[in-house]
Formats: C-alpha cells, structure tokens, sequence
C-alpha cells in the first residue's frame, strides 16, 4: 500500500496541471472572496435588522474552487486513460483496490490543502476589508474568527466540501474515463442543481433541488445566520455529499476491478 | 525457483471476437524466444494476459507459476514493454520512471541507471512529450529493466528504431538472454528476429503454430534444397528440369533446385558442358520458414472451416 501511495503522490506531483488546479482551488476561495465581500455595503443590506451572513458571503469562492478541485479528482484518473498510463499503473500495482485507495488518498490530501490555504486566506481577506465596509462589531457583525463554533464549522465544511467534491471527480473519472465527458458531467453535478432551482417555479420541485443536490446540500455547512431558513441541516447537508461520492468512488472501484485495462 | 512465463490453454474473447483461442507455451529462461504472427494474432493479447491486465476468458496465464496479480514487488520480477506511447505528455522522463520505482519500493537511483542504460541520461528531465518514437521505446525498454527482473516481455521494442537502435536492441536483447533471464520478445517482422531469437513461438489467429528451436524451423524448410549460381542460367534450368528436379529462380545468376542431390547436379551439368560458379546447400532465411508456417495454418484453418 505504502508503494502505491507513493507512486500516486510522485505521479500527481510531477505534473504541471495538479500545481495548477490546487491554485485555482486556493487562489479561487482567496480572489472571489474579496470581489464579494469587498463590495458589500453595510447599508445597503435592505433588511432591518440586516441578517447578511458575512461568513458565508467570505467563503463565496467555494464556487469556483469546487471547478478545480473536481477537475483535479477527474484528470489524475482520465489522464491515465487518455495516455495510456493506466497499464503501466496497474502493472506496477497490480491490486487494483490499491490503486483506487491510493488515487483517493492523494486527490484527498492535495485537495485538502490546497481548500485549507484557501478558506483561511479568503477569511482573513474578509476580516481586513468587511470592517471599512461597514460589517463592524458595534453593526452586530464580530469579526470573523476561528474561535468562533459557527465560523469554525464553515471553515472546516468548505474544506470538507472541497474534498468531496474533488473525490466525485475520481469517482466519475473511472466511471467516464474521457477527460471530455467526466469534466462535463462532473459540471453537470455541481451546477445543474443551483441552475434548475433559478428556473424552476414550483416551490415543492425548488425545495427539493436544494435539498438534495449536491452543492446546495453540501454547502449548507457554510450557514452561520438564519439556520431555520435551511433547506437541509448543515452536518447532514454535508454527509449528504459524502455519501454521493462514496457510492461514486465504489462504483468506480468496481468497474476498474472488473474491466480490462 | 526457475523463472518462466506460461501460458496454458487460454481462450479471450472481446465482445465476440476471438483474440486467442486455446493456445499453451512455455517461455524458458536463458534463451531469446521469438513471439512472431501476422498483425492481429494475438500477440499483445497474449501479453496483456500475462500481466493481469485482461482476465482471460479460460486457462491461465502464469509468470514464475504464479498469477501477475499475486506477485509482491511486481516490477522485480517481471518487465515488460507494452507500448511506448503509455507515457504522460506531460511528465518528465525521470518522473515518469520514478514513480513506477517507488511502486514497488524500488531505489531512486535505479531510474538514473536504467536512463543510462537506454541512452536517455542527457534528456532525463526533460518532457516525454517531446520525444521521438524511438526515444519513448527506449524509456519503455527503461521501465523494463527497472526492477532487474528475471523476465522480461517486449513487445515490438523495434518500432521506430533507427538502425543503431535495432542493433543496440539486438544486443541488449541477447545480453539479457545470456545472463540467464526469461526473454519474450514479439515481432511481426520474422527477418528481424533472425540473428536475435534462440526459440519462436509462433501464432496465428489466436492459436499456436509452432513452437521450436530457431535451427531445427531451418533445417526442416532448407531440405534437400541445393543453391547454383551459374552464368548459363537457362541452359542449367533445362537441364535439371529434364532430369525431374523443382527448379525456381532466386537471383539474376542463381537458381535454387529441389529433389537432386548436390553431387548428381554437378555431374547433370558437367556432362551438359554448363558451367557453374558455386554449388552449396540453401539456407532458408527465417522468413521463408515463416510463410511455409503460416501457410500451412492458413490451410489448416480453411479445411477446418470446410468440415463444419
């Protein structure tokens, strides 16, 4: 096991596109971060009192990130289909349920750290420019910490997300196996849902897309006001996805057992 | 435990379409075994099995005895080039042979000598992508050789090979060989494998033609077959002709006839007044002796299909 870990890990490393993609993920938490929250306007919130979630609002780039860190889970196997490394793949590690762990492990780790970096620097970014927005303690808006349970668990479920989204893509990769079609159906997963429930006017149909697609469940994590206007519980929003990308990545698992290389 | 590459009785079908159909050879070690058949035969297939790549349908593919799929440390015990192309683009040379390497707990170093080895060193770090057909044949032939192992597979390792390269594989071919290894190397070009392959293992359609040493396959297709280079051409044709020998033409000043022995030619054609310059046995070149085989297979498939 220890082998095939390696191996993933130099695989994955000595490619220009994963230094690529963990930036997208991170710089793409970081960038529309600050395009969101530094345009807010305190003032401009309409509601009173105003309820805006300013935690949520800092983590917006997870919209962005999730396209790299699924494009990222997709092309460490797709590429292996697409260049033909998969046999010497699985002539080196010829258990393939160790490939697959390993593949996971990998994607998992990458992913993670690049989302970490991300959603710590898009908080930080958030901390420096909400106050000369307006978004100050005494308007009922803390500063954003970590000390903070609702803030922490935000934090830690973008991370997560990220993280699961990034393993849908392993998982669709092996079902897929061109780079083309996973990306696409990968993007299908991720923006089907959100883009449906714009469109969709029954508001049964409305309540049931947020609640069970996988980005709108998944991020529910990242709620730190108005919890009871959730569509799905954040915690279980999140197990949600998890258990999407586990029946994806076992699924995938099993075909790459079963098929000839 | 001698090492040996084994193939018994397997059959793989691909949605319908039978790649290998019954076929049973052993790979002996010490030796350089030709693995020849038209495109299509079912060379590759044949590999693929015995690296666990493809589950064969029925029988058993087996290195050392074993399944590929049981083996601990693969890369130590069997090499193989598949195919050349299975490199990322993207992925320097080194890289490339790093991580197989690492798989299997093989040393770092290891990826420099072999590089070396192969003649890449200069180009190590560099992309693969910007290699040439007979640069990734080599870097294939490098990951063969990663793990030192006592077998060792290749498939069509000439493609795209300048002539050095064709001879540098030649060698390193039988250097292998003689260092007591297990040598598969598949070819569809039989002249190739002329002054290289110690053994064939032939095939066609899926099933096996022959098996045999390289010497015994030459002899059996050069008998009775006697060589004359002669400048009355016509004049020698007539005259064995007439004395109920086979005889074809081979060259502008030679002929070769079949069905007289050597010294019954030369006095038919010194009573004749032909003069001859050289008179020897015909050695069949390896190619002939293949298109005798397949011919034969061919034949036996066409009254096989008649008996249906």
């Amino acid at each position: 096991m220890t082998g095939a870990l390696r191996a993933e890990w130099t695989k994955a490393r000595s490619l220009p596109s994963t230094g690529w993609l963990v930036c997208v993920v991170a710089l793409g938490m970081v960038a529309l971060g600050l395009a969101v929250t530094g345009t807010l306007r305190v003032d401009e919130c309409g509601d009173d009192p105003c309820v805006l979630d300013t935690v949520r609002l800092s983590l917006a780039g997870v919209n962005v990130a999730q396209v790299g860190a699924a494009v990222l889970g997709v092309l460490l196997v797709t590429g292996e289909y697409a260049t033909g490394t998969i046999r010497p793949t699985l002539v080196s590690v010829p258990r393939r349920g160790e490939v697959l762990a390993a593949k996971v492990a990998v994607v998992g780790v990458l992913t993670a750290g690049g989302a970490a970096l991300g959603v710590g620097g898009a908080l930080l970014v958030a901390r420096a420019v909400l106050p000369s927005r307006g978004f100050t303690a005494e308007a009922g808006y803390p500063d954003s910490t970590l000390l903070h349970d609702l803030t922490q668990r935000a934090a830690v479920g973008t991370v997560l997300y990220l993280v699961l989204v990034a393993l849908l893509g392993v998982g669709i990769g092996l079902l897929v196996q061109d780079t083309g079609g996973a990306v696409t159906l990968m993007m299908a997963v991720l923006f089907l849902g959100p883009v449906l429930a714009l469109f969709v006017s029954d508001p049964d149909w409305q309540a049931w897309l947020h609640r069970y697609a996988p980005t709108d469940a998944g991020l529910a994590v990242q709620a730190t006001r108005d919890l009871a206007a959730l569509h799905i519980a954040p915690w279980p929003g999140l197990g949600l996805v998890a258990g999407y990308a586990a029946a994806v990545v076992l699924a995938g698992g099993v075909v790459l057992c079963r098929r000839d290389a | 435990m001698e090492p040996s590459l084994e193939v018994r009785d397997v059959r793989k079908t691909y949605r319908g379409v039978v790649a290998v159909d019954g076929l049973s050879f052993t790979v002996r070690p010490g030796e350089v075994t030709g693995f020849v058949g038209p495109n299509g035969a079912g060379k590759s297939t044949t590999m693929r099995l015995l690296l666990g790549l493809d589950a064969p349908d029925h029988g058993e593919a087996l290195v050392d005895g074993s399944r590929y799929g049981t083996l601990d440390r693969p890369l130590t015990r069997v090499g193989a080039l598949l195919d050349a192309d299975a490199v990322h683009p993207s992925r320097r040379a080194r890289d490339h042979l790093l991580w197989m390497a690492r798989s299997n707990g093989i040393a770092d170093r290891r990826a420099d000598e072999v590089l070396d080895q192969v003649g890449l060193a200069a180009v190590a770090h560099k992309r693969a992508g910007g290699f040439s057909l007979g640069m990734r044949q080599r870097l294939g032939i490098a990951a063969a050789l990663l793990g030192d192992p006592p077998v060792l597979m290749f498939d069509e390792p000439t493609n795209g090979l300048d002539p050095d390269g064709i001879v540098w594989i030649r060698l390193l071919l039988r250097a292998l060989a003689s260092q007591g290894r297990v040598v598969l190397v598949s070819s569809h070009l039989m002249g190739e494998l002329q002054d290289t392959a110690d053994r064939l293992v032939v095939i066609g359609r899926g099933r096996l033609v022959a098996e045999t040493a390289v010497p015994d396959l030459l002899a059996s297709v050069s008998r009775d077959q006697v060589e004359v280079v002669t400048p009355q051409r016509s004049e020698a044709m007539t005259v064995l002709a007439n004395a109920g020998a086979t005889v074809t033409v081979q060259a502008a000043d030679g002929i070769v006839v079949e069905g007289l022995p050597g010294s019954e030619i030369a006095s038919l054609l010194g009573a004749a007044g032909v003069t001859f310059v050289e008179l020897r046995r015909h050695r069949a070149s390896l190619e002939e002796a293949y298109m005798e085989l397949t011919r034969g297979a061919v034949e036996f498939a066409t009254a096989d299909e008649d008996a249906r």
